[in-house]
């Protein structure tokens, strides 16, 4: 059943793109996809684009987390940094990141570093939110329970809390790095010279289908393997935890 | 008097930290230390966001961008609701539509501009259309969850003193659905706006995204910071209003889709 309803749909776009009901130029037939997306991965543009986003990606990714984590906490366990560091949180939060890209490119110049900057904002929001509410959300009583049996200081951090908010963190993880694709990609397509997202636009320009639904189909791959990937992981990792949710 | 002194007194931090990154802001651009070019003074951005406000432009940008958030969050709240109650209820559509959607909803929004513009009309119909895409998965998703958490035992029991049909769906499904539903329309309109402003930097040639991508190109940094200050203004007002009226009209239930 799983199956039933994709196959059926490319089926029928295959039939309907082969009989010429719906328009071949616009809506090629998968197989055509198909065979475009396996002959340019083989020998054309597309890994070394695919390439390109990854590292994009990774660099975006790593930069985020690494800072995003270690504030979240902080917010988490001191109040005054929390108070310090809410304001802009709330500001920038619910705004589309790719907002910021005009401003990196000013500031940074038309490039490299803006495009991965702009990524890595998403997930940085992201991964500082998720964090805090795991410390904030862990049930008060872990840690008066640790503290009678004498946690304190880093004891308490690094036995108590920081076990207690890790599904969180790892949630924070996940969203951001899915975020961080979004966003990406979404650059790559306004301003990038290279990238999957800049290949849809480019074939999406030139009207190239074939190649355009390839780029597409791509992306989505690389979506469902990080998303399903990355919960997979988390299931397995961390056990203790009930609920992945969304 | 003494509550508001109470009230500053544990918020001094929350309120002082911004005002202070202001003032310094302002004093490092006008003796430049931090160069004017790409950071403007405060007190000029606040100027040029009076005259965008006064000749009318920003209104009209806004304006358009609203129009658009509206279309396209009612599409999807329409769309995204009936399907997610319809596969909340039948197993076999849920099964059917399950491994498209997870499919679907990863890839990002923005690229679907090309096949919506292949689909409907292009220009102000695309747009529209493409925005609704990702709220109308998130829509989609939790009221399908929303159906599905629901206790087997109270539908049990409402079957059982001869709920059926309409009565059933009306009198007990729907209520219990509701949190989820309203989760998934607040999240659902947070995505409109961030999904709107993205399409019109890409290919609109109004709207606040628009005014944003254009100040840029022809480096009016001065309206970049203020179209950017309205965008964050709109997206602060409706996600923090949009749970202020959650937890005013449904105070019974913790929000599915607070972390």
């Amino acid at each position: 059943m799983g199956v039933a309803v994709p196959t059926a749909v490319l089926v029928l776009w295959e039939i309907f793109s082969r009989l010429g009901i719906v328009s071949p130029r616009y809506f090629p037939a998968p197989t055509t996809v198909a065979w475009t997306l396996a002959d340019r991965l083989v020998a054309g543009d597309l890994a070394g684009d695919l390439l390109v986003t990854l590292t994009r990606l990774a660099l975006a990714f790593a930069l985020a987390a690494l800072p995003a984590v270690p504030l979240g906490l902080l917010m988490g366990i001191a109040r005054p940094v929390r108070d310090l560091v809410e304001p802009y949180l709330a500001f920038v939060f619910p705004v589309p990141k790719i907002t910021l890209l005009p401003f990196l490119l000013i500031i940074l110049g038309v490039g490299e570093p803006a495009f991965v900057l702009t990524g890595a904002s998403s997930a940085f929001f992201q991964i500082v939110i998720s964090t805090l509410a795991g410390v904030q959300t862990m049930d008060p009583r872990l840690v008066e329970v640790g503290r009678n049996y004498g946690a304190h200081g880093p004891r308490l951090f690094w036995k108590v809390i920081l076990p207690a908010a890790l599904p969180a963190i790892f949630t924070g993880l996940r969203l951001g790095l899915g975020l961080s694709l979004v966003t990406l990609v979404a650059v790559e397509f306004v301003a990038a010279k290279s990238g999957l997202g800049h290949l849809v636009y480019r074939h999406w320009q030139m009207l190239s289908t074939p190649e355009m639904y390839a780029a597409f189909a791509l992306v989505g791959a690389l979506g469902l393997v990080l998303t399903r990937g990355l919960r997979a992981l988390q299931a397995r990792v961390l056990t203790w935890q009930e609920d992945i949710g969304v | 008097m003494r509550a508001v002194g109470r009230w500053l007194g544990e918020r001094w931090i929350t309120i002082g930290s911004p005002l202070t990154v202001l003032v310094l802001w302002e004093w490092a651009s006008a003796t430049g230390l931090l160069r004017a070019v790409f950071f403007p003074r405060p007190s000029t951005i606040a100027g040029h966001l009076r005259d965008l406000a006064m000749d009318g432009t920003l209104w009209g940008h806004a304006a358009t961008t609203l129009v658009r958030i509206g279309w396209s969050f009612s599409l999807a709240a329409i769309l995204g609701v009936a399907i997610g109650l319809a596969m909340g209820l039948w197993r076999r559509l849920r099964e059917g539509l399950d491994p498209v959607f997870a499919v679907i909803y990863p890839i990002p929004s923005v690229l679907f501009l090309p096949l919506v513009s292949f689909l409907v009309p292009p220009g102000e119909i695309a747009l529209v259309v493409t925005t609704a895409v990702t709220s109308f998965f998130l829509i989609a998703f939790t009221t399908t969850h929303g159906v599905r958490q629901i206790d087997r035992l109270v539908v049990e029991a409402a079957r059982h003193y001869g709920a059926r049909g309409w009565r059933l769906f009306a009198a007990v499904l729907l209520p219990g659905a509701l949190p989820f539903i309203f989760t998934g329309l607040r999240l659902g309109l947070g995505f409109a706006l961030i999904v709107v402003v993205a399409v019109e930097i890409v290919s609109a040639s109004r709207g606040l995204g628009a005014l944003l991508w254009l100040s840029w190109q022809v480096l009016k940094v001065e309206d970049m910071y203020a179209t950017f200050f309205v965008i964050a203004l709109l997206g602060a007002l409706l996600s923090y209003g949009l749970a202020a009226l959650r937890a005013r009209l449904l105070p019974w239930v913790p929000d599915a889709g607070d972390r």
